[in-house]
């Protein structure tokens, strides 16, 4: 009872780290139909940052992941005018772009600070108690972070011009284009809502669980995981899907072999992909 | 007059002259005395230049891996396994290896080509982890992370034996690639390639071409594969990850997708500026991507198109005309 208790608190944490980083691969992905594969690049660097900032700068961790936040979303314009517009939607193209993304990201986290994992300091330290089981608080203030900004991500869709323009550029690149949106812009906003997005769970999750200049790589699976098992162009099927792959990755390994578990978890979105290609909920793209 | 009809040919062997001077200097590396870490360096080119190319024979018909090493992997574990535990020699454990892998990729592509373009690509990918994680949930056999050792070698310790044989083995591997691809087979993959629609309208039966390519392209990398496992001797599952799959495709990307010696170029370049750069220790990677990003802002057709691209620019006839497209989105 309590080990279900404490793996379904973590798969919820876990699902609400995943479906922030895969929203921001699906907002790429909608936007300029191309595969980011940099993002998890991106979520360890925006950790980093934060982490230089707040031990070595010795700035307030909660200034420090702001700050960062901001840097990141700066690196994010930069991404979309010199990275991903000049390949316009070449998604091959950009896959070795953003590979060579990866491996300057890396390498220079790597080179600077060394190559060996570390851990932010919690946020609030302190634990919780829910019933019988006992929760760190940070735990809780990430499902909380990541709930106020899935709602507030959904009221920019939904309400702001921008948001419109978005959800237009996704169902059809030129017939937005036509009706007088700026696609580049779009794009831009996207990148660096994507950026923002990897940089604050990149810091919860680093304060969660670890810190290492090669964290990304397997966020970036569990981002493609989520993407194509819900598919693209539906938020509530990146949350539904999220909370899907968070689960089993918490749930699974406790009852049975985690090797086996994650050759369950490929087998599921290798089936996904050939009973229904575009996803749980998504629409086809190509 | 007379100089322009004595150079009228000029130009029509030029390729075939640098091909045989490369072989012929490839052939006689070893007895002019390069050092055992060099052959042994060139021995890893010549492995991934057969990658690559097998690579780029399944996008010939437009269908884009991105789990290609899944496939090295399985010829490389069958071949060692059934040599290791059956205690048959390598030569006949490596054509089985192949064989092995060629009925693996052609099972796995008939529900896999239901897929186009980046669905393709991401089943793809999946696929190769799928690969891996089998790999490691059998690790009593295979030794998964840690490794597996104790594989019996093809010609003992000293290194010559190996390159003449890798050699060997990527000329004939790259000339029946060549063979398929400018044969009729080849034409019809680009058509399918092109437009898929089109290619099923004057009777090409698309789905089938598209399953050929895909388990042939296998064949190659389980061959590949398997005579690695027996050089290296010892194998772990790191080797053929998701970045290898991933590597394959930059070489093949960078050296160029329209021409059949991009993948080749590509490999050996990418390859050998990683080695000569090794005294950067761990700002390697800075190099490989500058490279990388080098190429795509500058190169659109690749390293392989570069001399196209530099003649149009010395004649001042603006861009090279655009070459077919293999294996896009559209």
């Amino acid at each position: 009872m309590e080990i279900a208790l404490v793996s379904s608190v973590n798969g919820i944490v876990l699902s609400a780290i995943y479906i922030m980083v895969a929203l921001g691969l699906a907002l790429l992905l909608s936007i300029m139909g191309i595969f980011n594969f940099a993002h998890g690049a991106i979520y360890m660097v925006g950790a980093f940052l934060t982490y230089g900032l707040a031990m070595q700068a010795g700035i307030n961790q909660w200034a420090a992941l702001v700050i960062s936040m901001i840097i990141m979303g700066a690196l994010g314009i930069f991404l979309e005018r010199f990275c991903f517009r000049p390949f316009g939607g070449k998604a091959f193209e950009v896959i070795v772009m953003s590979v060579a993304l990866i491996l300057i990201l890396e390498t220079a986290v790597v080179v600077t600070v060394g190559g060996s994992n570390r851990a932010l300091p919690a946020f609030i330290p302190g634990n919780i108690k829910i019933g019988v089981v006992s929760v760190s608080i940070d735990r809780i203030l990430t499902l909380g972070i990541g709930i106020a900004l899935l709602i507030l991500l959904t009221l920019l869709v939904q309400k702001t011009r921008i948001g419109q323009q978005m959800l237009a550029v996704s169902q059809d690149r030129e017939g937005a284009a036509l009706q007088g949106i700026n696609i580049n812009r779009t794009a831009a906003i996207a990148t660096v809502i994507a950026c923002i997005l990897a940089t604050l769970s990149g810091t919860l999750m680093s304060s969660l669980y670890f810190l290492g200049p090669f964290m990304g790589d397997n966020m970036l699976m569990k981002a493609i995981e989520v993407v194509i098992l819900s598919g693209i162009g539906s938020f509530g099927g990146i949350l539904v899907g999220g909370l899907i792959i968070g689960f089993m990755d918490a749930v699974l390994p406790v009852v049975m072999n985690p090797l086996a578990a994650q050759a369950i978890t490929i087998g599921i979105i290798i089936l996904i992909l050939l009973i229904r290609p575009r996803g749980l909920f998504g629409y086809e793209l190509f | 007059m007379l100089k322009k009809r004595f150079f009228a040919g000029k130009g029509k062997y030029t390729g075939a002259a640098i091909v045989a001077l490369v072989v012929i200097l490839l052939f006689l590396l070893p007895p002019i005395g390069i050092s055992r870490y060099y052959i042994h360096i060139l021995i890893g080119v010549f492995i991934y230049i057969i990658m690559t190319s097998s690579l780029r024979l399944i996008s010939l018909s437009g269908q884009i891996s991105l789990g290609h090493a899944g496939f090295m992997c399985a010829g490389a574990y069958t071949s060692a396994v059934i040599a290791k535990n059956f205690g048959l020699a390598p030569w006949l454990t490596i054509p089985l290896g192949a064989l092995l892998t060629f009925i693996l990729a052609f099972l796995v592509a008939i529900p896999f080509t239901r897929l186009r373009g980046l669905y393709f690509t991401m089943i793809s990918l999946f696929f190769g982890m799928a690969v891996l994680a089998i790999n490691e949930l059998f690790q009593d056999i295979t030794g998964g992370q840690s490794g597996m050792v104790g594989i019996p070698t093809l010609f003992g310790i000293s290194k010559i034996p190996y390159y003449y044989f890798f050699l060997a083995l990527t000329l004939v591997c790259l000339f029946v690639m060549h063979r398929l691809e400018f044969s009729r087979i080849g034409l019809t993959w680009k058509a399918v390639a092109q437009s898929h629609s089109v290619a099923s309208s004057i009777g090409i039966d698309e789905a089938r071409q598209r399953i050929m390519c895909f388990a042939l392209g296998g064949l190659f990398a389980g061959l590949t594969g398997a005579a690695y496992a027996h050089y290296y001797v010892v194998l772990s599952v790191t080797t053929f990850s998701f970045f290898t799959s991933i590597y394959l495709f930059i070489y093949m990307m960078v050296g160029g997708v329209n021409s059949f010696y991009g993948p080749i170029v590509g490999t050996a370049v990418l390859l050998l500026v990683q080695t000569f750069a090794r005294g950067l220790r761990e700002y390697v990677p800075f190099i490989f991507a500058a490279v990388l990003l080098l190429v795509l802002y500058l190169m659109p057709q690749g390293l392989a198109g570069l001399p196209a691209q530099l003649k149009s620019l010395v004649q001042r006839r603006g861009n090279p005309p655009e070459k077919e497209v293999i294996g896009r989105v559209p």
